[in-house]
């Protein structure tokens, strides 16, 4: 790292000094309080908010920066009135905050002409549309450019800044971008980042970054040609480019602190089976290896034939402990995209969502967590309303695949009428909306919902008990399993040891538990299978969970695993915090078992390694060897964490001492003491594995 | 004849090349101070109570066949491994060390993923406790493996000769400790000289198996100048010798005392930061690593 970085890093993460030219918090109603007494139409309102968020930022130059745009008002201005928001969520499905999040927009739709070429072909476009007697295209069309025209005000301003405080770098490459499209791969990295500043604005959130390595690899590829860039300066710009991405994440609608879902998919296979990983990919790695910083995440494209040298380099960032980089396996998961009727071009396109959820760039409006079912419940429920009717095992598996079925059914119901508030810039790098004037809100190319599975291992590892002991060996009642569900096991201390300890267990690469996930994760596929929702798209099952593994484990009564009622299920898709692991082997073998390419919404297998585990280079060789097993095995996803449990109960006791600790939370990473104590204690609780 | 192992860890890093299945066999003649492995020690299954979770409900005390009054934590003095106070514990924080098991059984069990491990360009370890101890039964295993697995022995070689030359010979890698040149600080820190150590050490140096020196690194026991160049003389010629690697304390070494009632007194300082010298290996041409 550069000390000109170095010092980048200091001020705007170490000391946060950047956040003193921030103006005060206003009110985030103003606006629509004026929207809703002029009767705005949604979209007039979208752009309207937009503009205004841009005429409210004062250019800030600071001190060593070449990449420029820092946010100064903190305040996202709402487009709705309070009132109007609980109208809206009494009439339409309503997803998270509203606003169109967690999908890849195409940048190169803009990084290809640059602002001015798009406003003149929105203003073509328009013409026609008007002659066409489709005044309300033409409308959006107007309403676009002046979005475009207010992005540009305030690049010159930024501009005009730079010059008279004598940063002609910064002057020349304004002078640029974003009117014209980027010439050099540094104009390319100031016009991303006006973009994705753009975008934030807009109140639009987990705003992935996508496919970089590819749409900035021309750029590189010419300044390197040109001898305008080396290696070495490349990573610097790179290095510069990835800390504008935690300058404002503080500000940045999320769940939890850290999850911004700014997403970056590295390499990965090409229709004709060669690799895309390239130059840029490794020095993005080694951009983030050296930054160490939550943000960008790090997603890495892998399959067969990615040699083990960038496995190598993953696992050397995964030392980092900042729970990335994820892999996600090519021959698992494009496969499923065009089984799941994606276009051959699209499904090698593939990027993650804010989290795991595989999407496609500049096409997909999907939104692939708008629900979750609970496979535990399901099976929980099978357990206490069939048990005593079900004459063998298969008749109460029936019972839980009917009981999968419903659950989906009425999450399926409960999707219809979405209505997410107009993106009308995002729509200027989604493709068909500027065509036909329509706002991707309304729909892109493909329009699927994805639905999570939470408790796999919970449901697992309590029908396997099930199986073993009722109808295998005898060995317990059926009365005596459904009085000590009832009880939550007071009283019946034995049972509980034996179910929760000497039971079957996913994860141990036993078939008694193995199988049975199968089965589940196949009749959550079948629950969806022909399902279509009203926006055309079709239903995709998946392994993640989100944070819907904690409202689940809530409201799941005790399991026949040995889990009392209010102890957590494991989030994503991993064994059951019970589960006494014979080791990683075999969690590796159990989860790449299921009919992965059915259930490919997208969710990992995560696994915490312990931190020594990194300390030598041949060890890290060693882990690299653990992940690329997993794939060639034909897992789909994993992540993996270097963590050590005594490193965070001393955060949780001294957190002013452990401000920086990263930890990989589900689809993000965060700083542990910035966490609720209930994900802190989670994390905690999660298995830790030494090998 | 029947083996008695301890633990069967499966994905090691550290026992040899690629990833391994590591069979720890139980009963060593060596006391170490720094072991970490107490379980290893005696040949005999013993009882292991984790200091954690006890509810105090009094099961173990009820079906203990000697009566002993075991609430809290603990086992009782002269506990014969009998087992009753492991599946009665509600809480599972019992367990028996110490498993017999058949050549034929044990390599079925490290036979089901040969696969895997050979994937990886890794294979099987034994180690312990001290192997050489079980030799016969070693002997009898390995032919039993998937031809495919990569086979290596981690030994303190202080066991009977002939027993080590045919381990020897039947090994694909042996990882070897030198824990101290000087006869006098070895039967201080390890209840044993090391003469029959060094004369193994000799026969593997002149032998045709390969080969890795481990020094436990432990402060202010061996961590000097003195016993590295010694170990450096020692094998400097050897042509089959691949590396050293020096294995540094860790403070965590007494974890699994408490679990056995046995003290852990090492007897040295822990805290005392090591010393260590590659430099000493470098210049006699050979390669050192630091685990």
């Amino acid at each position: 790292m550069t000390d000109r970085i170095n010092r980048l890093r200091k001020y705007f993460i170490t000391d946060k000094a950047h956040r003193e030219f921030r103006f005060l918090p206003r009110n985030e109603f103003e606006l629509a309080q004026e929207f809703s007494r002029l009767g705005l139409s949604d979209v007039r309102r979208a752009a309207e908010r937009l503009k205004a968020m841009l005429a409210a930022e004062e250019p800030l130059i600071l001190p060593l920066e070449r990449i420029v745009f820092t946010r100064r008002n903190p305040t996202v201005f709402s487009i709705f009135t309070k009132q109007e928001l609980a109208h809206l969520q009494k009439t339409c499905r309503i997803h998270e905050h509203g606003e169109v999040c967690n999908i890849n927009v195409d940048y190169t739709r803009l990084l290809s002409c640059g602002l001015l070429a798009k406003k003149n072909e929105l203003l073509a476009r328009r013409a026609a549309f008007i002659k066409g007697g489709e005044a309300e295209k033409a409308e959006y069309l107007t309403l676009e450019t002046e979005i475009l025209d207010s992005v540009q005000a305030l690049s010159d301003r930024y501009r005009n800044k730079a010059a008279a405080e004598g940063r002609t770098d910064i002057a020349a490459t304004l002078a640029r971008v974003p009117k014209y499209a980027p010439r050099t791969f540094p104009e390319a990295l100031q016009m991303f980042r006006i973009l994705h500043f753009t975008m934030w604005l807009g109140g639009n959130y987990h705003n992935t970054v996508g496919r970089l390595d590819q749409y900035l690899y021309p750029y590189y590829q010419r300044d390197i040609a040109a001898g305008r860039l080396t290696k070495e300066t490349t990573l610097e710009w790179l290095e510069e480019f990835f800390i504008t991405f935690n300058r404002d994440s503080d500000l940045y609608p999320g769940m939890q602190q850290g999850d911004n879902g700014q997403s970056v998919m590295l390499g990965g296979l090409n229709p004709d089976g060669t690799s895309s990983y390239n130059e840029l990919s490794e020095l993005c790695l080694n951009a983030s290896l050296e930054l160490s910083l939550i943000d960008p995440k790090i997603n890495l494209r892998v399959s067969k034939k990615t040699p083990l040298e960038v496995y190598i380099l993953g696992t050397r960032l995964t030392k980092q402990g900042l729970g990335f980089p994820q892999y996600a396996n090519d021959d698992v998961v494009i496969p499923a995209l065009l089984a799941y009727g994606y276009d051959e071009k699209d499904a090698y396109q593939y990027v993650v969502a804010a989290c795991w959820e595989f999407i496609i760039p500049g096409a997909g409006m999907d939104v692939p967590n708008i629900d979750a079912v609970s496979l535990a419940l399901a099976a929980q429920r099978a357990v206490t309303d069939h048990l005593e009717d079900a004459e063998d095992f298969p008749a109460l598996m029936e019972a839980v695949r009917r009981n999968i079925a419903e659950q989906s059914l009425a999450c399926v119901e409960k999707t219809k009428k979405l209505y997410l508030f107009p993106a009308p810039f995002l729509s200027l790098m989604m493709e068909g909306c500027m065509e036909t004037g329509r706002d991707v809100s309304l729909g892109c190319r493909y329009n699927n919902y994805g639905f999570h599975g939470t408790g796999i291992a919970t449901a697992t590892d309590s029908l396997a008990a099930v199986r073993k002991y009722v109808y295998g060996d005898r060995s317990v009642g059926k009365r005596e399993l459904l009085s000590a569900l009832a009880d939550n096991y007071a009283g019946h201390e034995d049972l509980l040891a034996k179910l929760r300890f000497d039971a079957p267990k996913m994860g141990n690469n036993d078939p008694e538990a193995d199988d049975i996930a199968v089965a589940l994760l196949d009749a959550f596929a079948d629950s969806l299978e022909g399902r279509h929702n009203d926006r055309g798209g079709i239903f995709r099952a998946g392994t993640g969970t989100a944070m819907y593994y904690l409202w689940h484990s809530a409201v799941l009564p005790a399991t026949a695993d040995g889990r009392k009622s209010g102890e957590v299920i494991a989030a994503n898709y991993s064994p059951s915090i019970f589960t006494r692991t014979r080791g990683p082997v075999s969690i590796l073998q159990s989860f790449s078992k299921p009919h992965l390419q059915r259930v490919c919404n997208g969710g990992p297998l995560t696994l915490e390694l312990h931190d020594t585990l990194f300390r030598s280079e041949e060890a890290i060789g060693k882990v690299a060897l653990l992940v690329k097993s997993f794939i060639d095995m034909g897992g789909h996803q994993l992540q993996l964490n270097a963590i050590n449990r005594d490193t965070l109960y001393a955060a949780q006791k001294r957190p002013q001492e452990y401000r920086n600790l990263i930890v990989r939370v589900w689809g993000w990473s965060g700083y542990f003491v910035e966490l609720d104590k209930e994900y802190q204690d989670h994390i905690i609780k999660r298995m830790e594995l030494s090998l | 004849m029947n083996g008695m192992l301890f633990d069967i860890k499966e994905g090691a890093i550290h026992d040899g090349p690629g990833l391994r299945q590591t069979v720890f066999l139980k009963g060593c003649a060596m006391r170490c101070a720094w072991c970490h492995n107490p379980e290893g020690l005696s040949r005999m299954p013993e009882l292991m109570v984790s200091p954690n979770g006890c509810a105090k409900c009094g099961r173990c005390r009820d079906v203990c066949p000697m009566g002993a009054d075991m609430i809290g934590f603990g086992k009782p003095p002269g506990c014969v491994a009998c087992g009753k106070c492991v599946s009665a514990c509600p809480q599972r924080i019992r367990k028996i060390a110490g498993e017999e098991i058949s050549p034929e059984a044990l390599a079925a069990r490290l036979n089901e993923n040969a696969g895997y491990y050979a994937g990886t360009g890794g294979g099987v370890t034994f180690s312990g406790g001290e192997p050489l101890l079980q030799a016969a039964f070693v002997l009898e295993t390995l032919p039993l493996l998937n031809p495919s697995t990569h086979k290596a022995l981690e030994t303190s070689g202080y066991g009977d000769e002939e027993d080590f030359l045919r381990l020897m010979q039947a090994f694909d890698l042996i990882m070897f400790d030198l824990k101290s040149m000087d006869d006098v600080t070895h039967i201080r820190y390890t209840g044993v000289s090391n003469r029959t150590i060094l004369g193994n050490a000799r026969r593997l140096c002149g032998g045709d198996t390969p080969f890795v020196i481990r020094i436990p690194v432990i402060p202010g026991v061996n961590d000097n100048d003195g016993h590295y160049r010694a170990v450096a003389e020692l094998i400097k010629d050897a042509p089959k010798l691949l590396r050293v690697e020096f294995l540094p304390y860790h403070q965590t070494a007494g974890a699994k005392y408490g679990m056995l009632q046995l003290p852990y007194k090492p007897g040295f300082d822990q805290n005392r930061s090591i010393y260590v010298n590659q430099e000493i290996f470098t210049r006699m041409g050979i390669r050192s690593y630091v685990l």
